[in-house]
């Protein structure tokens, strides 16, 4: 009879892509937060909106349907327009950004609060990777939510209006891509940012509001105090509402903006100087990332 | 007598219905007392009911004739060392031990004086002006052993002190103790590391899940253990030779000849006939002999015999 | 032996501050002991060798890799175990451990089954589904271990693996390292404060001060040259007879408390004459043994010699 001990066996083995080592942090991340019934909930809810979308533009463009509603006469019930788009995008983004403050904090603060980070970094895995990963889960889950059906709405419009219409708009496309491309970048990286400094959950999340609402307030405050217009700097949904201006109508708007992402009033605020204000927001994350992800401690 | 002693009379310690301590009874002696036991197996209840930190459920302890429910009264006496590794914010070595021992009730010149002793026994003199927060894990060690005894305390009560210090902090802490334990003050060690606990202790309290199994002098605990005979192992180039030499005496009970076939583990209920015969033996066979040891002489063997290879809660 | 780990000059600085200074030394050995007093610099080599902190001067190579050029391949080889703690609190034992080896490159089904494999074998096959945040200390350190050998490296770094460990939890773990060290494909390289784990453990040591090397031994060889020294532990009449005895035949003696005798041996003297002496003078010899703490000794010396006082 053979008996066999239980041993150390070395590996021999092949290894994966060195390149998409990072995909293994999104594949655990997505398997935690699989389990949490009320994120699948909330989740597949944030479909809700488009899928209104898409029956409204089905609607207009089917005569039965609209015999059936008794608006013949109204056969531009809404205009699916830029603005159409536009207002589909801000709440899709809203809904995102509760999203990122429920999963967010999660994702670095558990890595942080035991030392496991110097395990990660033990491996050949850099920080980049890791941050990389962390920030793939939120990207993959935020780009379904928010330009996935824009972009799919806008391919439903096409087909139904015919493609002059898509040519005609294509920067509708272009904006959803790009316009929700900042936001969710935005939203992320704050999330990782906090979720790094912040240990605990909660607050970490409220933070995440906090700097859009609260900062906002400040952001008044300074307007209506120092009698200046600097303080829509401090407002990020004045920023980005302003971005999503110009990449959606460029320089002949009529529209000021979505719901939730209102351009400042009276646009005072050139373009440029938006972008890179949400470019310093986002690099100021990254540096707080870089700090508080290492294998070991500086001291001294 | 009794006010040389710290002494426990059926006592007993619950966390709600979670066992800390169940009716010890204990009569320590000055001297340096190490407490020996698993994870989980009351030591850390048994010094903080010693030091007043927390109230027996049940049962009297008088710490030197004092009762431990009388701070005022055995503040003065105890120094306690604790486990964990927190520090009040924002204060550096020297603002440490100075605020605790103003605590106490000494004026400046006493406390600046005893601060500056306490440093120099711990070799922390330099680091003291830096912050407690920028200290290695060996200076925070000692610190708190600074802290433990600055104000001269009859009694020590240290848990676990000699973790995370390196060979050459160890030995100058050990040789610290052994001092104290000299002049007559009561040390109490917790430690994990069994071999210097042999070394350095006069008495040995051990404790498993809450009972106290065994306690007293190291060689007396061993000869208390009636039920086994003592184990002895000799590592020799003839085993099989001795083996039979041995058998034909009646108090060697078992004799185990080593995997590598160079050394034999014996049990003999009389060690003292067995030594001095291993004399003749050695003589008579031309044997020779590489060491001689007694397996379970020391606190290690006790240990197992008491407490066992599973450890405490695990 | 072909070398672990091949120091260059090898300097680390933080802010200015020189932590290891110009390191040049070749460690061969299955299992080498790295020592040192608090601050010496142990904890930044490992840091070093691992390419969390990029050195100043000089290279190393591991397992002749560079860690300059080559950092990420030398990654690969070492399994890391930590001195504080390391884990996430949420996940299970076997899950964290197959994240930690598929991050080290093993394909999902290879890490789940060494994952537990090395769970079995560290000791901890009976919780290894249970969250990492309801382990007990001991099994919190075997946990480190199990993540450490997972994915098959050749190198282990084990920074104070019995800390914290009470006495079977430790003779377990020793025991463990020890079956590494023998295995002779896993090499081991142990930062311990605690001598006698070192010398049960190590071939070889690595004595560290101020960011210099101050020794660099291999205790084998050590332990062979100690033959000539003897500890007893008598008991019996009185020593001074036996005492007497042994100095007639030669050898240096020193008594020591309770029966304790340390002696050196002269050339050409047996064993068995000391038992001649004992047996004439009805004294029993209760504990015999070559001189233990080798180590303890060659610790000693490297801290005097490196700056002159101990």
């Amino acid at each position: 009879m053979a008996v066999y001990k239980k041993t150390y066996r070395p590996y021999e083995g092949p290894l994966t892509a060195s390149w998409s080592r990072f995909l293994v942090i999104r594949r655990y991340a997505f398997e935690d937060l699989r389990r949490s019934r009320f994120l699948t909930i909330f989740y597949l809810a944030s479909f809700i909106y488009p899928l209104i979308c898409a029956l409204i533009i089905w609607v207009e463009h089917n005569a039965s349907a609209l015999k059936l509603l008794n608006l013949e006469q109204a056969s531009r019930l809404i205009g699916v327009d830029a603005g159409f788009y536009m207002t589909l995008l801000g709440w899709q983004s809203m809904m995102a950004l509760f999203l990122a403050a429920f999963i967010g904090p999660g994702l670095v603060s558990p890595d942080l609060t035991n030392n496991a980070l110097s395990l990660y970094l033990s491996r050949p895995f850099s920080r980049t990777e890791y941050v990389v990963g962390k920030l793939a889960v939120l990207l993959t889950l935020l780009s379904l939510m928010t330009w996935v059906p824009g972009l799919l709405l806008y391919a439903l419009q096409s087909y139904l209006e015919g493609w002059d219409w898509a040519a005609a708009h294509t920067r509708i496309a272009s904006g959803t891509f790009l316009g929700a491309g900042i936001w969710i970048l935005l939203i992320a990286l704050l999330a990782l940012a906090l979720s790094a400094w912040v240990k605990w959950k909660p607050a970490a999340g409220a933070l995440l509001f906090g700097i859009f609402f609260v900062a906002s307030g400040f952001g008044g405050a300074i307007n209506a105090v120092q009698d200046t217009k600097w303080g829509y700097l401090l407002n990020v949904s004045n920023l980005v509402g302003t971005v999503w201006v110009q990449l959606f109508e460029g320089d002949d708007p009529t529209n000021n903006g979505a719901v939730f992402f209102r351009q400042a009033p009276g646009s005072v605020i050139p373009v440029w100087l938006c972008w890179a204000a949400l470019l310093v927001l986002c690099l100021a994350c990254l540096y707080m990332l870089s700090r508080k992800i290492r294998g070991a401690e500086v001291v001294r | 007598m009794s006010n040389r002693l710290i002494t426990f009379g059926e006592v007993s310690r619950f966390y709600g219905e979670v066992l800390g301590i169940n009716r010890v009874n204990l009569a320590i002696p000055p001297g340096i007392t190490s407490l020996v036991g698993p994870n989980g197996s009351g030591k850390t209840t048994l010094m903080n009911l010693m030091t007043g930190l927390i109230r027996p459920t049940r049962g009297d302890i008088r710490v030197l004739g004092v009762r431990p429910d009388e701070p005022e009264k055995l503040g003065p006496l105890i120094g306690y060392c604790a486990q964990f590794d927190n520090f009040p914010k924002g204060l550096t070595g020297y603002q440490f031990l100075y605020s605790f021992l103003r605590i106490r009730g000494m004026n400046d010149a006493e406390c600046e004086e005893r601060t500056r002793t306490a440093l120099a026994t711990v070799n922390l003199a330099e680091a003291a002006q830096r912050p407690v927060a920028a200290y290695s894990k060996g200076m925070r060690q000692r610190i708190k052993l600074a802290q433990a005894i600055a104000h001269d305390p009859q009694i020590v009560v240290l848990d676990e002190p000699l973790n995370g210090l390196d060979p050459m902090a160890r030995a100058e802490t050990i040789e610290l103790f052994q001092e104290w334990g000299g002049k007559g003050r009561h040390v109490i060690v917790s430690s994990h590391i069994l071999h210097e606990v042999d070394r350095i202790s006069d008495q040995v309290i051990l404790l498993s899940h809450g009972y106290v199994v065994a306690e007293g002098q190291i060689q007396g605990v061993r000869s208390e253990v009636k039920d086994q005979p003592m184990q002895i192992l000799i590592r020799c180039d003839q085993p099989n030779a001795l083996a039979a030499r041995l058998f034909l005496q009646d108090h060697v009970v078992e004799a185990k000849i080593h995997p590598d076939g160079k050394g034999i583990l014996l049990r003999t209920t009389d060690a003292d006939q067995f030594y001095l015969m291993l004399n003749r033996i050695v003589l008579e066979t031309g044997m020779e002999v590489e060491s001689v040891a007694p397996a379970d002489d020391d606190v290690n063997s006790v240990y197992q015999y008491l407490i066992g290879g599973e450890g405490g809660t695990t | 032996m072909d070398s672990v780990i091949e120091l260059d000059g090898l300097e680390v600085r933080f802010g200015g501050r020189p932590i290891l200074k110009k390191l040049k030394a070749s460690l061969t050995g299955r299992s080498i002991g790295l020592l040192g007093p608090n601050g010496a610099g142990k904890s930044t080599l490992l840091n070093t060798l691992l390419g969390f902190y990029a050195p100043t001067g000089g290279s190393a190579r591991v397992l002749g890799l560079d860690i300059r050029t080559q950092a990420r391949e030398v990654r690969g080889l070492i399994g890391y175990m930590p001195e504080n703690d390391a884990f996430i609190a949420s996940m299970s034992g076997v899950r964290f451990v197959r994240m930690m080896a598929e991050l080290a490159g093993l394909p999902r089904e290879q890490a789940l089954e060494r994952a537990h494999e090395a769970f079995f074998y560290v000791g901890l096959g009976e919780v290894r589904y249970r969250p990492l945040g309801t382990y007990s200390l001991g099994m919190k350190q075997s946990a480190k271990l199990a993540q450490a050998i997972a994915h098959g490296p050749k190198l282990l770094f084990l920074d104070e693996p019995t800390n914290g460990l009470d006495p079977p939890a430790r003779a377990r773990m020793i025991q463990l390292i020890q079956e590494i060290r023998d295995r002779g494909d896993l090499r081991l390289i142990v930062s311990s404060h605690l001598l006698r784990d070192v010398e049960e453990c190590c071939d070889q040591v690595l004595i560290l001060k101020d960011g210099n090397i101050a020794a660099y031994c291999d205790l084998e060889q050590e332990r062979r040259s100690n033959r000539r020294f003897l500890e007893l532990e008598t008991r019996g009449a009185s020593n001074g007879c036996f005492l007497e005895a042994l100095e007639r035949l030669g050898c240096e003696t020193a008594q020591g408390a309770q029966g304790r005798i340390k002696l050196i041996l002269p050339e050409g003297l047996e064993i068995r004459r000391l038992y001649e002496a004992a047996a004439e003078q009805q004294i029993q010899i209760r504990r015999l043994n070559h001189k233990r703490d080798s180590l303890e000794d060659i610790f000693l010396k490297a801290m005097e010699a490196a700056d002159g006082r101990v």
